[in-house]
């Protein structure tokens, strides 16, 4: 080994505490990329292979009822290139200790198999036989929540009929890697499933011989990846059979979410390595700087004897490059496990054949160039200023720091009233510029990942406050098949342990507003209504107008009205006439995108006489009358769907728990900035002044009084960086929940003062833990040989 | 004088075949030619230098004395190719260092120069032995390190660190480091300095053996008149000018110097 490397190894180790400092943050700063590029490409690949296996439609069209026949034009368009018929249906499902009613939704597959658009991938047991008629496959996840196995028999009631029917398989398809209930945003099991029959079997039980009511596509090259076109010409020629909805594959609700979560990952992968690796590479130029200016005369020497400048800016490289590639490789190691954790993490909720977590040595490599290079750049930036000196000038001692009064002495009676020791403080901080910007903006940054990683546990709980217990709030929600009359609500206040019911009616309709145009639904409820209450952004409730309708703000924007605007209505069932209605009021919520109207003003609108489509239910909340509830239920009928808050709220909680993984390694990875960036500097600082330091000793001050001028200057950057980090996180959550902002889920921005007040906390915390490891250090210097020391 | 034999195997070591000759007409080595060097401290200018111009020859033993502040370190620097002059011109041999790229600088002072300096400088990281071998990883022919220690007697003390040596043990590794190069032209700033009467006295055998029997160039910087006596001119410098320079036709060896 040649000599300079041993004098490289021996300080390495003299400094071991500071470039531990360093290489933690950049162990995390790879480790986020490596994790976040790693578990996006398992992502995306698995998507992109399952889309393709599947033959995932580009579109689909949801109708009454359609003969096949009169298909062929549409399939006859160059833009598609094949589509499919087929038969989809809700159910409910009985299952026996089941007391809670169980929805589901029914496709239509080939009697036999075939490769068909949305196909399904067998995970047990076999597709359909020739040996009965009654043969369905149950999606997956389902039936390993029940313990349904190939061989079973289950319950279902099929168009008011109760059937058995044999399960022959198990499965999973394309289209719902993502897969929710009706009105829900999370999944759940256990109370919704996906059901495939036989089409022959289908045809029979739902009087759908000969005829389809969803139209799945995919597109031609002609069309050029664009179904807009396909889609309005569908609608045309289609409308004799009622078309409901139209959806392009861009907004299938299971690919959205997919895609959401591809997107935000792609996006994070970027700039969340980015602020930790900006953080790291300032840090490591602070510590070659302190180590350049340091070793100014070994500089000088080396260079007298004749090393070259090459050599030397090489010798001083290697000690960044140290931590560099020692952090790279941890953090590629860290990363590829966390990458493995998350997308285990992201099998639970995303339902893939396979979802492999792979190491991309492509991204481990870029890991590694990521984390050298900014080793690299922290290395050059602080060893350039010494190398550039004349051997001779580098050989004498440094000219003494910038004197002069700094800027808070001019303010006289300000800087009188300081002690001794917040001057020297003060001055310190001032005067090496480069540390205290350092610190102030790892601090920064690091409150920045504070503020992000609170402000998520903050708004899940604003989310699940404000949608449950503040918009819905009635216990169980029930849709009928069909619309039906005042009855409906007079047979719901009978069942047992109902304290109050509110009749809903749920009209599917396009908005109009000149060229804008928007799918959506309006929801009647009754002006009086405590089971659901639209609010506006501030809480307040709003009430239900005679005339007109509530509208929620994302819809209100989309479309380009706003309150007392005329929008045009055209519905999908009932009278399907264009009408023009003013809206009244502006409503803001987190999850889907409601218009509110009164029941009796869309009734008349829509039917002309009074119509029920579901009832909002306040009920008992004891296990016993909900029991006796939910078995009741069951026999009624003309009961489509039924959902439970309770159930709803459970399930979105169990979900974003594991959002707090997620808090709690951005918090860890705060504190390793937050740590990283004070030791470092505190160390340096300590290292640079251990003449003061000694002398302050000689005076008479203890370890601690010495160490509490230290403790002050870090705390002083600290609280600047953290507060001026606040303002920055904001903005970053800010635009984070802009980028993950759909129809179907917008984040809360929540900035209440305990997002501020803990995250100020919190840093100082942070503050004082490091302080801790800088205290021991100042008490074990041996501070008679700094006397003696010669700089 | 052990020391002497030491040299004797270096010298055999090197397997260098040179005859030394007093007879030979003098070639010019270093040339100096007006060189100014001003030093600017802000609003303050400090003349280092003024107008200096001075021949070494090739094999003499040079020696320059003058007040703290004369300038005598500057030269060395200069000469040494350490600094930049700010006018004036430096030649060694045939070729102007003045005019040198910053990488045939550091190919001159790897190859040519070996220098020890006032404040000995040693890395504080290093050993003694490493501190030595920083030199002579860099050089084609270099001396056995363990030699050049033993030539100051420190090869027993070659596994200490700077921090655990006195300030004339330094010294000794920093004259080791600088012959084990083996350079053309030894720069040595106040060698002795440090050292006591007994040790002061070796060194400076050795370096008059350097010269004598390898026929090096040595340029020494004294504050110590006596010292002036082994030496084949002597210029004195006051003020940044060389105020005098004169022949010492009977240089004395070493061991018959007293101070
Ligand atoms: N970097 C510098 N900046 C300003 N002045 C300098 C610098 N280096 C040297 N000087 C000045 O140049 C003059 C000559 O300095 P030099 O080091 O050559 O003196 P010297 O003869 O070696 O003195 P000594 O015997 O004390 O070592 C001195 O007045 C010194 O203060
Ligand atoms: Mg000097």
């Amino acid at each position: 080994m040649k000599v300079l490397d041993r004098k490289l190894l021996r300080e390495a180790r003299g400094h071991l505490g500071m470039l531990l400092a360093v290489g933690g943050i950049i162990v995390v700063g790879v480790t986020c990329l490596v994790t976040m590029v790693s578990a996006y490409i398992n992502l995306a690949d698995a998507k992109q292979l399952y889309y393709s296996q599947c033959r995932m439609a580009d579109f689909s069209v949801e109708l009454r009822k359609a003969p096949l026949a009169e298909l062929k034009p549409l399939e006859e368009m160059p833009e598609v290139a094949k589509l499919r018929p087929r038969i989809q249906h809700a159910v409910t499902v009985d299952l026996p200790g089941m007391i809670e009613p169980i929805i589901g939704q029914v496709y239509s597959l080939p009697d036999r198999r075939r490769p068909v658009i949305n196909d399904i991938v067998i995970r047990e047991g076999s597709y359909f036989t020739a040996r009965r008629d009654n043969e369905v496959i149950v999606n997956e996840k389902f039936a390993e929540a029940h313990r349904l196995r190939p061989g079973q028999w289950i319950r279902m009631l099929l168009n008011n009929q109760q059937q058995e029917l044999f399960i022959v398989g198990t499965a999973i398809s394309s289209e719902f890697v993502y897969l929710i209930g009706p009105g829900a945003i999370v999944p759940d099991d256990r109370r919704f499933g996906v059901f495939y029959m036989k089409r022959t079997y289908a045809e029979e039980v739902f009087d759908f011989e000969g005829s389809a009511n969803q139209v799945l596509g995919r597109l031609s090259a002609a069309a050029g990846g664009d179904p807009r076109e396909v889609l309005r010409r569908a609608e045309e020629m289609l409308a004799p059979y009622g078309v409901f909805t139209t959806t392009p594959l861009e907004d299938q609700l299971s690919n959205k979410f997919l895609t959401q979560e591809i997107q935000g990952l792609e996006t994070f992968a970027v700039v969340t390595p980015c602020i930790f690796l900006a953080v790291a590479a300032l840090v490591l130029n602070v510590l070659l700087a302190r180590l350049a200016q340091q070793q100014r005369i070994v500089v000088g020497t080396l260079k007298a004897l004749g090393y070259g400048d090459l050599q030397i800016f090489w010798h001083f490289l290697k000690f960044g490059l140290i931590v560099g590639v020692a952090g790279g490789l941890l953090g590629c190691g860290l990363g590829w496990w966390l990458a493995r954790l998350l997308t285990d993490l992201y099998s639970r909720f995303y339902q893939f054949p396979e979802l492999p977590s792979r190491p991309y040595w492509g991204v481990f490599a870029i890991g590694m160039l990521v984390s050298t290079g900014c080793a690299a750049l922290g290395s050059f930036r602080g060893s350039r200023a010494v190398l550039r000196l004349h051997p001779a000038e580098a050989m004498r001692p440094s000219p003494p720091r910038r004197g002069g009064a700094i800027l808070i002495e001019r303010v006289g009676w300000l800087w009188r009233s300081l002690g001794s020791g917040w001057r020297m403080v003060l001055r310190n901080a001032t005067r090496s510029r480069l540390r205290t910007a350092a610190c102030v903006f790892a601090a920064a940054m690091g409150a920045c990942v504070l503020i992000n990683a609170f402000m998520m546990q903050l708004s899940i709980d604003e989310l699940i406050d404000f949608q449950f217990h503040r918009i819905m709030r009635s216990d169980v929600d029930l849709t009928f098949n069909d619309e039906r009359g005042r009855d409906a609500l007079d047979e719901a206040v009978r069942l047992p342990g109902v304290d109050r019911a509110e009749p809903t009616l749920n009209v599917a309709c396009t908005f109009i507003n000149g060229w804008r145009r928007k799918k959506g639904a309006v929801t009647g409820l009754i002006r009086d209504a405590v089971l659901t209450v639209p609010r506006d952004a501030a809480g307040r409730r709003l009430r239900i107008p005679a005339r007109g309708l509530v509208m929620s703000r994302q819809l209100a924007d989309a479309l380009g009205v706003g309150r007392g605007s005329l929008v045009g209505f055209e519905p999908v069932k009932g009278q399907k006439r264009l009408r023009y209605v003013p809206v009244v009021e502006i409503s803001d919520s987190y999850l889907g995108t409601a218009v509110y109207a009164d029941i009796k003003y869309l009734s008349r609108l829509v039917y002309e006489e009074y119509a029920v489509s579901g009832v909002q239910l306040a009920v008992q909340r004891d296990p016993a009358s909900r029991g006796a509830l939910y078995r009741a239920l069951k026999n009624l009928p003309a009961v489509q769907t039924v959902a439970a808050r309770a159930d709803m709220i459970e399930n979105l909680e169990t979900v974003l728990e594991t959002q707090s993984i997620f808090i709690l390694l951005l918090v860890l990875f705060a504190g390793i900035v937050f740590f990283g960036s004070i030791l470092n500097a505190s160390l340096v600082s300590l290292a640079e002044r251990q003449r003061e330091v000694a002398t302050l000793r000689v005076l008479g001050y203890g370890p601690w009084r010495v160490g509490g001028l230290l403790f002050r200057e870090s705390m002083i950057t600290t609280i600047l960086g953290t507060l001026l980090g606040m303002p920055l996180g904001y903005l970053l959550m800010l635009a984070t929940a802009e980028a993950y902002a759909s129809d179907l889920f917008r984040m809360p921005i929540v900035a209440a003062p305990e997002l501020w007040i803990l995250t100020m906390v919190t840093a100082i915390i942070f503050g004082l833990i490091t302080h801790l490891f800088v205290q021991r250090s100042i008490n074990k210097m041996d501070w008679l040989d700094a006397l003696k020391i010669q700089e | 004088m052990c020391s002497t034999a030491a040299l004797g195997r270096a010298t055999r070591f090197l397997k260098l075949t040179m005859t030394v000759t007093s007879d030979q007409p003098r070639r010019i080595l270093l040339r100096l030619q007006n060189v100014d060097k001003t030093f600017q401290m802000g609003e303050v200018k400090v003349e280092a230098l003024r107008d200096v111009s001075l021949e070494v020859f090739a094999g003499e033993f040079l020696v320059m004395v003058g007040p703290s502040g004369s300038g005598k370190t500057t030269i060395l620097n200069l000469v040494g190719g350490l600094d930049s002059v700010t006018s004036g011109r430096v030649w060694f041999e045939d070729r102007e260092i003045t005019a040198f790229s910053a990488a045939e600088l550091t190919r001159y002072r790897r190859d040519t120069v070996g220098f020890v300096f006032q404040f000995y400088n040693l890395v504080p990281n290093l050993t003694a032995l490493e501190n030595v071998m920083v030199s002579t990883e860099l050089s084609r022919e270099p001396m056995d390190v363990i030699e050049a220690l033993r030539l100051v007697d420190m090869n027993d003390r070659k596994d200490h660190f700077p921090s655990q040596l006195s300030g004339g043990e330094q010294q000794r590794v920093a004259i080791a480091r600088a012959m084990a190069k083996n350079p053309t032209l030894l720069l040595c700033d106040e060698p002795t300095g440090a050292l006591d009467f007994a040790t002061g006295k070796r060194v400076l055998r050795i370096l008059v053996d350097l010269k004598q029997q390898l026929g090096r160039t040595v340029i020494l910087i004294t504050h110590n008149a006596a010292i002036a006596q082994v030496a084949d001119r002597v210029v004195r410098l006051r003020s940044g000018q060389i105020v005098e320079l004169h022949d010492n036709p009977q240089p004395l060896p070493p061991e018959d110097v007293v101070w």
